[in-house]
């Protein structure tokens, strides 16, 4: 179905300047709209029924809304563009209303309907944007689909409209502003929304707008006579104005549209001989559209088929092929080349077709080339459509009843999983990369597709989209996986559309990794809190670059932990929130309450209370509080290094660790007391060993207290359990006082 | 570990609204686009002095974001503070950040001002936190300086380390007041457009259904787990105890304490889990719904609203579906400085609609006005209705386009709860309003202790078209009597 693939572009010399007829990007490719239905298109895109009776219903595209042109536009430029659009934008939609003046009154209406254009501006519309990137604008041009429709530079292509002309036709900023939402002033969505960044729309003016506009100085009088010519010759009628009133011209069919159209009297289109005659052709028979009709119309208007094929019609034409890329490269095609469209709407569901068509959903992030935006006015009806004439009868899927679900859901589980079909070496699932290729999410597959879709699509893929690398794991519809369902393809697929079905709620295939979170030190300290066996549900870890850490309870005010090498792994699955380990065998210390008034320290040590299974209430809800403790946050130095600050009644404790070697944490500590006083340190339990009265060690680690404190090293159990109390004597101002932990592994 | 697995079985997240193609026209929903590097599951918002947002996340870190609000939004992450678990709360105040996360309230300020927080200091750390599933959520500052933190029961049934289960206010000095006990799991805390405090409780034991409630000082949320912990609150005094499988209306007769659910949400079909929820303060930026409430949830990934109205003393009000079709579970929202919401959280843990693992999104008003009941109001035989847009006077004048169905809920120990006793009110008569912005109706009866549901499906506006949504829930506590 090539019809009119070249004859609509033939240009022609008109004066010695290269003219080129109105180009209408969709009619360039491979279009499926035969002739008649191609003069159909071509009276509503070029808006004939502005000013003419036609004798079919059209739904035109809508010119440019004019409204703030003088907050975007150069006013040399519209000058310009004006006396002569065709020379000036070659291919442009807009007729040449001024044709039949002399050139001197041209160019004299002309500047005064420019002076016009340009005080219409709005505060709002005005901007400021920096200077874009220009070889990133390049970059994305070429990238996100710009060169489906257009070509930069003034290349005589037959297949897109040049932007040559852009190159001043802005002022600085308003070119990406447009860029952003296009719709705003086009809202037909011919130019649609790309998505774009600021950032990207901001490199993509610096790339086309070469030298940029400038708003100009106004003339009153021209601007009021411009104001006048606008409506004299009839712009409103394409470029609403408020409430001014369009003249009508006569029938369309009354027209010798090679007089009028076509040599430069009234509206001046520079049609082709190609495009009058089927036009002409179009006027004579109207057409009447089918369902599927309207759909091939609205795909070629849109030039959705640029991209995608439907049927036989439309797909990427070799001069522009090698523009579409993807970062999964080993997907092939399918990762590259935007997906057919043939079905489509018996594809989708209908809400998922929506929010691609409105919202901008993608799913396939690898590929670079974006789904354009057209907006609401464009697409008016072509869900439905869609919907209507791609129906595919749906398949029963029933979702299991009680009995069946554990199967049912196993077999789901196990088909997307190394011991199944591995779906999940292809594919991403719940959010987690593939280990092979990363390609579509497969959660999304309930949301995205119906259900006779999928059945059919999964028996065989290349059918559906030629080329795919997806195997064919039903052959013939026998599953080639044997073990899994009992081998049937009907529930091996059911299995597989019930477990898409529970999202988020099923359980992950075999064998797909979920990264353990492994947090690590680099150049500076590193502090994490959470609840961890080794520091307590209030816990502190802190990792010295260097590959010393230690763990602190907060609860209790004590040093719980120490250890060497990497910092730690966090669980961030599932529900937990969080919780540590370290990443090394640590030496666990005791997490009671670590510092105490003489007269809470007694004969015996307050320990925390212990919860247990049976008793799950905590018996002793202020400890550690009730003996003086409270912690009152940490301060961070440069290198991100924690001072603890707590608190023993009424003497507040700054708590500090370096490393001093690759071996020993230094700890050192500030009493900040009011009087003579005396706090209790229980520095360390276990199996203790004096090496000296300032040495003590316990398995792998061995303490060397500062001088100046008193040691009582006192048994606490009967299978030979000791701690270290240390008496430390405070003077009524700052105090600080050291201990070393040497590791001994 | 048990629970983790249950948890993690399939469960039913219930049926969509199907309003959401319709919603899109009014309320797109704007992806805020994350770097890939990062992982932001927010857990709450703040809006900061600059302009900025604060985000703080379930994995403790907090970043500050600019450029959320520009058209195609490309934002700037910073990362303030690491270090912190579970943050549920930030409010901004006195060039610091005050961040309820799960064992503190802690000031996390930056002295040097070299854009990262180097000061940690403990505002509050009263309660006990020995249970991953104990979170705290924290509110904004309150007009005399007060925040609150509500705190969620151990393991979400019991209370086993200290004050699970309460609510407490923490003052301008510093002082820690438990105000009420009572709660279950809550999801959110903060003020309604009259500064009283509210929180949103989860459906579970002795909740049928999710609601907003309001913490009342000395007052009982319900749940009674949490009364072992009276001796350690001499402030107040241990209420009587509920007898499980009464109503509401019969206990708050006996638990002078008890403080009836303000505004129930109908489970599922009005969110599944409630989560954080904000004020709009935008000044009709953000459309028709000034001063209303707007509430995440986390499964059914969807915006809801409320209103809330004091009759006799009592805080009770409506419910309304706003959007839903966003992309992960809501953990919470807040309007940004040019009145759109942000919304984020994350679906990791629980049964969730959305499918992304984390995500921002921003719901921007499109300037198109929607058809909606903007609120329900009680009047002494009835309800005032009003619009966002002119009705339609003949639809409008139809008492029988006017559907009022009740019902209400057991209140018991029980897991959740069936809606029991319903009954269908006729509605004897309505009055529209000149403007034709509201409707009076007046039922043969209404009903203490239910929750009204209004179906305005017949409705049409002036121009002819259909609500946006057509549903709306009144939970009657007190009739007024004038």
């Amino acid at each position: 179905m090539r019809f009119l693939s070249k004859a609509v572009l033939l240009s022609l010399i008109n004066g010695g300047i290269l003219m080129a007829a109105p180009v209408i990007p969709g009619l360039n490719g491979n279009h499926p709209l035969d002739k008649a239905k191609t003069g159909h298109l071509l009276i509503e895109e070029l808006r004939c029924a502005a000013c003419h009776e036609v004798p079919v219903a059209t739904t035109m595209k809508s010119a440019p809304d004019l409204s703030e042109a003088g907050s975007r536009l150069d006013l040399d430029y519209l000058k310009r563009y004006l006396v002569d659009p065709h020379a000036v934008n070659p291919g442009t939609t807009m007729p040449d209303v001024l044709g039949g003046l002399p050139y001197a009154e041209k160019a004299k209406v002309s500047e005064a309907i420019s002076h016009y254009l340009m005080s219409l501006t709005s505060e709002e519309a005005q901007v400021e944007t920096p200077a874009g990137d220009a070889k990133l604008g390049h970059e994305i041009f070429y990238e996100v689909g710009c060169i489906s429709c257009h070509v930069p530079e003034s290349k005589d292509s037959q297949r897109a409209e040049s932007l040559a002309h852009i190159g001043g036709k802005y002022q600085q900023g308003a070119l990406a502003k447009f860029l952003l939402d296009p719709l705003k002033v086009r809202p037909s969505g011919r130019m649609p929304n790309m998505n774009l960044s600021s950032s990207e729309a901001s490199a993509l003016e610096a790339f086309l707008g070469g030298s940029s506009g400038k708003s100009g100085k106004l003339d009153a009088e021209l601007v009021t006579a411009g104001k006048e010519n606008f409506k004299k010759y009839n712009c409103v009628a394409c470029h609403t104005m408020g409430n001014a009133g369009a003249a009508k011209g006569p029938k369309l069919q009354n027209i010798d549209l090679k007089k009028g159209c076509f040599t430069g009297k009234g509206a001046n289109y520079q049609l082709s001989d190609d495009q009058a005659k089927v036009i002409a052709l179009a006027l004579e028979k109207p057409v009447s559209f089918s369902d599927e009709a309207r759909v091939e119309m609205k795909l070629t208007q849109l030039n959705c088929i640029a991209c995608h094929t439907r049927d036989d019609f439309g797909g990427v034409v070799e001069e522009i092929d090698e523009f579409f890329h993807t970062t999964e490269e080993a997907l092939g095609d399918a990762a590259r080349i935007p997906p057919p469209l043939t079905k489509i709407g018996g594809k989708l569901k209908p809400e998922w077709l929506n929010k691609v068509l409105y919202d901008g959903l993608s799913v396939r992030p690898y590929m670079k080339t974006r789904m354009p935006q057209f907006g609401r006015r464009a697409l008016e009806g072509l869900p439905e459509v869609l919907a209507k004439v791609d129906k595919l009868p749906q398949v029963d899927l029933p979702p299991p009843n009680r009995q069946e679900q554990p199967m049912v859901r196993n077999g789901g589980h196990l088909l997307l999983g190394t011991e199944g079909l591995n779906c999940i070496s292809c594919h991403n699932y719940n959010g987690k990369e593939s280990p092979g290729m990363k390609g579509y999410d497969l959660i999304l597959t309930y949301q995205r597709l119906q259900s006779g879709w999928f059945y059919e699509f999964m028996k065989n893929p290349a059918k559906h989209r030629p080329g795919i690398i997806m195997p064919n794991y039903w052959p013939d519809g026998k599953a080639v996986q044997t073990e899994i369902m009992g081998g049937d393809t009907h529930e091996q697929l059911r299995s597989l559309w019930h477990q898409f079905s529970l999202g988020r709620s099923a359980r992950d295939p075999k064998g797909l990794q979920s990264k353990p979170n492994k947090l690590e030190v680099n150049d500076k300290v590193r502090i994490y809190r959470g609840r961890s066996r080794v520091a307590g549900f209030r816990g502190l870890a802190v990792g010295f670059p260097g590959g010393l850490n230690y763990a602190f309870n907060l609860e209790n005010g004590s040093l719980s932990a120490i250890w060497k090498g990497e910092y730690l792994t966090a669980n961030w699955r599932s529900q937990g929130a969080g919780d540590f380990n370290p990443s090394e065998r640590p030496i666990q210390l005791a997490q009671d309450v670590a510092f105490l008034r003489p007269k809470d320290s007694g004969l015996k040590w307050p320990l925390k209370p212990v919860m247990t299974k049976e008793n799950p209430v905590n018996p002793d809800p202020l400890y550690p509080k009730n003996l003086g403790y409270a912690f009152r946050g940490y301060a961070l130095g440069k290198n991100g290094n924690p001072t603890l600050r707590y608190l023993c009644g009424e003497i507040a404790i700054e708590d500090r660790f370096e490393v001093k070697s690759e071996k020993v944490l230094s700890r050192r500590f500030k009493f900040d007391a009011k009087q003579e006083d005396v706090l209790h340190f229980r520095a360390l339990t276990g199996q203790i060993v004096g090496e000296s009265d300032r040495v003590f060690k316990a398995a792998d680690l061995r303490l060397t207290l500062g001088s100046g404190v008193e040691t009582i090293l006192r048994s606490i159990g009967d299978d030979g359990e000791q701690e270290l109390l240390m008496k430390i004597p405070l003077g009524p101002k700052k105090n600080t006082y050291s201990i070393d932990y040497e590791i001994l592994r | 570990m048990a629970l983790l697995m249950a948890s993690m079985t399939a469960e039913e997240v219930g049926d969509r609204w199907g309003t959401a193609d319709r919603e899109r026209e009014f309320y797109p929903v704007v992806q805020v686009p994350i770097p890939k590097d990062l992982v932001i599951e927010a857990g709450a918002f703040e809006q900061l002095p600059d302009g900025r947002i604060a985000i703080g996340t379930r994995r403790g870190d907090i970043f500050f974001v600019s450029g959320i609000d520009d058209e195609r939004p490309e934002p700037k992450y910073e990362i303030f503070a690491t270090g912190l678990d579970e943050i549920f709360g930030l409010s901004w105040k006195d060039n610091a950040l005050y961040v309820t996360h799960s064992a503190e309230l802690t000031k996390v300020s930056d002295t040097d001002e070299d854009g990262r927080a180097d000061l940690f200091e403990v505002i509050s750390d009263a309660w006990g936190y020995a249970n991953y599933h104990e979170y705290a959520f924290g509110s904004k500052f309150d007009q005399e300086g007060n925040l609150y933190v509500a705190l969620g029961l151990s393991a979400s049934y019991h209370s086993r380390a200290l004050f699970r289960g309460w609510g407490f206010k923490i003052t301008p000095e510093g002082k820690s007041i438990p105000i009420a006990s009572g709660m279950r799991s809550p999801g959110g805390i903060g003020f309604n457009k009259d500064g009283a405090v509210f929180y949103i409780e989860s459906q579970g034991p002795w909740n049928s259904s999710c609601s907003l409630k309001f913490v009342k000082e000395g007052g009982f949320m319900g749940h009674p787990a949490s009364y072992n912990w009276y001796e350690y609150a001499p402030n107040l005094k241990e209420p009587v105890n509920p007898e499980s499988g009464s109503s509401i209306l019969v206990e708050k007769e006996k638990v002078a304490e008890l403080v009836p659910y303000a505004v129930i949400f109908p489970y599922i079909r009005m969110g599944r889990s409630i989560t954080g929820f904000v004020l709009d303060k935008t000044k009709g930026k953000f459309g028709p719904f000034k001063d209303q409430i707007f509430l995440g949830d986390y499964t059914q990934s969807l915006i809801m609203r409320a209103t809330t109205e004091q009759v006799n003393g009592v805080w009770q009000g409506a419910c309304y579906p706003f959007r839903e079709e966003l992309s992960t579970g809501i953990l919470n929202v807040q309007f940004t400085p040019e009145g759109r919401l942000l919304a984020g959280g994350t679906n990791r843990g629980w049964p969730v609609r959305g499918l992304k693992p984390f995500a921002l999104e921003r719901l921007e008003w499109s300037g198109k006005m929607p058809f909606e009941i903007r609120e329900v109001t009680i009047t002494p035989k009835g309800f005032k209705l009003e619009f966002t847009k002119e009705v339609e006077a003949n639809s409008a004048g139809d008492p029988t386009n006017f559907l009022v169905k009740t019902f209400t809920h057991k209140y018991h120990q029980g897991y959740g709860g069936p809606e029991i006793n319903q009954t269908e009110p006729a509605v004897k008569s309505v009055k529209v309003a000149n403007d034709g912005m509201s409707v009076l109706i007046e039922l043969e009866a209404l009903k203490k202790g239910h929750v009204h549901e209004f179906d305005l499906g017949a409705l049409r506006s002036s121009d002819g078209g259909e609500l946006l949504h057509r549903h709306a829930y009144y939970t009657v506590n007190e009739v007024p009597k004038k």
